[in-house]
């Protein structure tokens, strides 16, 4: 009597008992999909942060007046007495450091309209004002035309770098490159078009017009708004050394007293991917506890559910004991029985909870990932959960008395 | 002098019942050679079953000595008991006992499967063994698609396949209409002359006489065991 004719057996006996083995089926698929389906969003959205959330790149930190992500309730109160950063800050800060290191400047504006002849965008665009350096610390290219230049910020040229949705939306099928745009009342010459990045977290990376920080702050700041400041140090040696220097040179610059805390927030990839981690960490934790308390369910009905259908099968039982079936051959055929149906619901489990995650994955606008570790580790699961709860009713099914079991009506 | 099968000395079964001990058997001795044809006689209650379990190592004995072919069945595991059952014992049951869901090939197969013997000839033996029982056209029927008579041939052909020393049928006509019974004792008879043993459990006058030797219990006790005289042959 080999495996596979256990299994045949095993998967003949789901079929004549279709609503006991639907039962069971469903529950093991209900804590599967609660494993499988949060882990798998969580290792989505891992993976997006990882790749594109921290984008800062390499020996890269930023600096803001707020942290990106807020917690706690009384932070609000804490935040809203700092200075803003100011172009100033900025400028002594780059002459400061500008020799060990890259320093951009960010500002922007969301929700502007772009027009050139009679198209225009939707009031959807964001406009970011920056300087040279922040096209080689953000990783962005510009494959057509050419990015800002030191120049184009000093002299307060007005010339703007199109990201790809803006090139679609406007220029279709026409070269940009030279044409004149207008953002609200001032005019820009088009100089070059961004790469395509695709969207994080459901937004778009390409809907955006850059233009020099000094022709933002000039028509599109409000004088309360605060800059932020990328930085890469040249070198991964130099780098802590950047880091310290700007933290001192900027405590300075704000007026920091001697021990009060930074009135400005440095942050690393490090540190944002740890802001993210601790919430998907609680993801985890509760599609875990979720699908562990499911599967314990089930492992119970599971047992119960084997002990009737050995219960109602015991003259088989006393049947093939008198025709010479060992202990081992009546403990394998259900316990292969309750694996199969166990697994075959770890499967499906699998299978929606895959589903389920690409979907939220995906109206997220996360990178869908195949989750190889929480499929090996669902399926891990359900074969300890088939084993755990099928081999009760298997010893008791081995064990029962030939003549009794025959006898029984 | 032809080779004992089955050897039992002073045998007694006891139940036990709450506070009251049943004496199933008593003090039994028996030997049975090969190529006997032997009805077990007795009104019901008298021990037929028990002593049938018995000698079918589905149970052992309260006390007293069994062999069977030469080994002492009390010397032996579970496994073991399994594997004489396997090896050496056909059962026929008065209810015939097959899986319904399976064929009757797959029903005939079932024994073999438990020796462990490859599926080609597992086939090969269980399509033999139909049709010694005259069957070889309802193999891939199921026991629901099949007369009485015919589900207790294919149980019987079960009990065949794998050429055990001993077959033991408990009550084999018991469910069947007389013509039906008629038919199956036909068939005993036909096995008998091809050299099988058989053991028959009955409390039938009638089915008891196409057997060669008769043993006739009551209350546990060997009443008789006699040769018959009367033996009715087809
Ligand atoms: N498992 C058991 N527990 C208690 N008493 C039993 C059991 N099996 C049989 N008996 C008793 O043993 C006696 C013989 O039973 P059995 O061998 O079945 O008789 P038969 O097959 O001749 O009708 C009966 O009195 C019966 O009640
Ligand atoms: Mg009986």
């Amino acid at each position: 009597m080999n495996l596979f004719e256990s299994i045949r057996m095993a998967i003949n006996s789901i079929f004549i008992h279709k609503l006991r083995s639907f039962l069971t089926l469903l529950s093991v698929a209900i804590g599967v999909f609660a494993i499988m389906g949060s882990g798998s969003l969580v290792s989505s959205f891992d993976n997006t942060v990882e790749t594109e959330m921290a984008n800062l790149g390499e020996n890269s930190f930023k600096i803001t007046r707020t942290p990106s992500v807020q917690t706690g309730h009384d932070s609000w109160r804490k935040y809203r007495k700092r200075e803003r950063i100011n172009y100033k800050q900025y400028s002594k800060l780059k002459n400061k450091i500008g020799d060990m290191a890259f320093v951009s400047v960010e500002s922007n504006q969301s929700n502007m309209t772009i027009k050139y002849s009679e198209f225009e965008t939707d009031p959807d665009v964001t406009l970011q004002g920056t300087n040279e350096v922040y096209f080689n610390i953000n990783n962005r290219d510009v494959p057509k035309g050419r990015p800002i230049t030191e120049a184009d910020v000093e002299y307060d040229r007005n010339v703007a770098v199109i990201g790809n949705d803006v090139f679609n939306k406007l220029f279709k099928g026409i070269d940009p490159i030279g044409k004149q745009i207008k953002i609200g009342k001032q005019k820009f010459e088009v100089i070059g078009v961004l790469d395509e990045k695709g969207a994080i977290l459901g937004k778009s990376q390409d809907n955006q017009v850059i233009i020099p920080i000094t022709r933002f702050n000039k028509y599109y700041s409000n004088w309360w708004e605060s800059l932020d400041i990328s930085i890469k140090a040249f070198s991964k040696e130099s780098f802590p050394y950047v880091l310290d220097e700007t933290i001192g040179a900027l405590r300075t610059l704000r007026s920091d007293q001697p021990g009060a805390e930074n009135s400005f927030e440095i942050e690393t990839n490090e540190s944002i991917t740890q802001q993210f981690s601790g919430l998907t960490g609680y993801l985890t934790y509760f599609g875990l506890l979720a699908g562990f308390f499911a599967l314990a369910a089930a492992g119970v009905g599971i047992t119960n559910i084997m002990l009737v259908a050995i219960k109602e099968r015991t003259r088989e039982i006393g049947l093939r004991k008198a025709l010479g079936a060992r202990r081992f051959w009546i403990t394998m055929q259900f316990l292969v029985e309750t694996m199969t149906i166990t697994l075959i619901g770890g499967l499906i489990g699998i299978a929606l909870g895959f589903l389920m995650s690409s979907m939220i994955s995906y109206f997220l606008g996360l990178k869908v990932t195949i989750p190889i570790d929480w499929m090996i580790i669902s399926i891990t699961i359900t074969t300890i959960l088939g084993l755990v709860s099928g081999l009760y009713p298997a010893f008791r099914a081995a064990s029962l008395d030939p003549i009794d079991a025959l006898r029984y009506e | 002098m032809s080779k004992p099968i089955i050897d039992i000395k002073n045998i007694s079964k006891i139940y036990q019942m709450g506070s009251q001990l049943v004496h199933a058997l008593r003090d039994i001795t028996v030997t049975i050679n090969e190529n006997e044809y032997v009805a077990l006689m007795g009104p019901s209650g008298s021990g037929k079953s028990t002593l049938m379990n018995i000698l079918g190592c589905l149970d052992t004995p309260s006390s007293g000595t069994y062999f069977f072919n030469n080994t002492n069945v009390r010397e032996l595991n579970d496994n073991e008991l399994a594997e004489i059952r396997n090896r050496e014992i056909g059962f026929v049951f008065q209810t015939f006992n097959l899986l319904p869901r399976a064929t009757a090939l797959k029903n005939i197969e079932l024994p073999l499967v438990y020796s462990g013997i490859k599926k080609y000839e597992r086939i090969e033996k269980a399509e033999e063994a139909l049709r010694s029982v005259g069957l070889e056209d309802r193999m891939e029927h199921k026991p629901n698609e099949l007369s009485g008579g015919q589900r207790q041939r294919v149980a019987i052909a079960r009990a065949l396949v794998t050429s055990p020393s001993i077959i033991l049928a408990d009550e084999p006509t018991g469910n069947l209409d007389s013509k039906t019974g008629n038919d199956i004792m036909r068939l005993f008879q036909t096995l008998w002359e091809s050299g099988n043993t058989i053991i028959l459990v009955t409390h039938e006058e009638e089915i008891a006489l196409h057997a060669k030797r008769i043993i006739r219990l009551r209350d546990g006790l060997i009443e008789s065991d006699e040769i018959n005289n009367n033996q009715v042959k087809f």
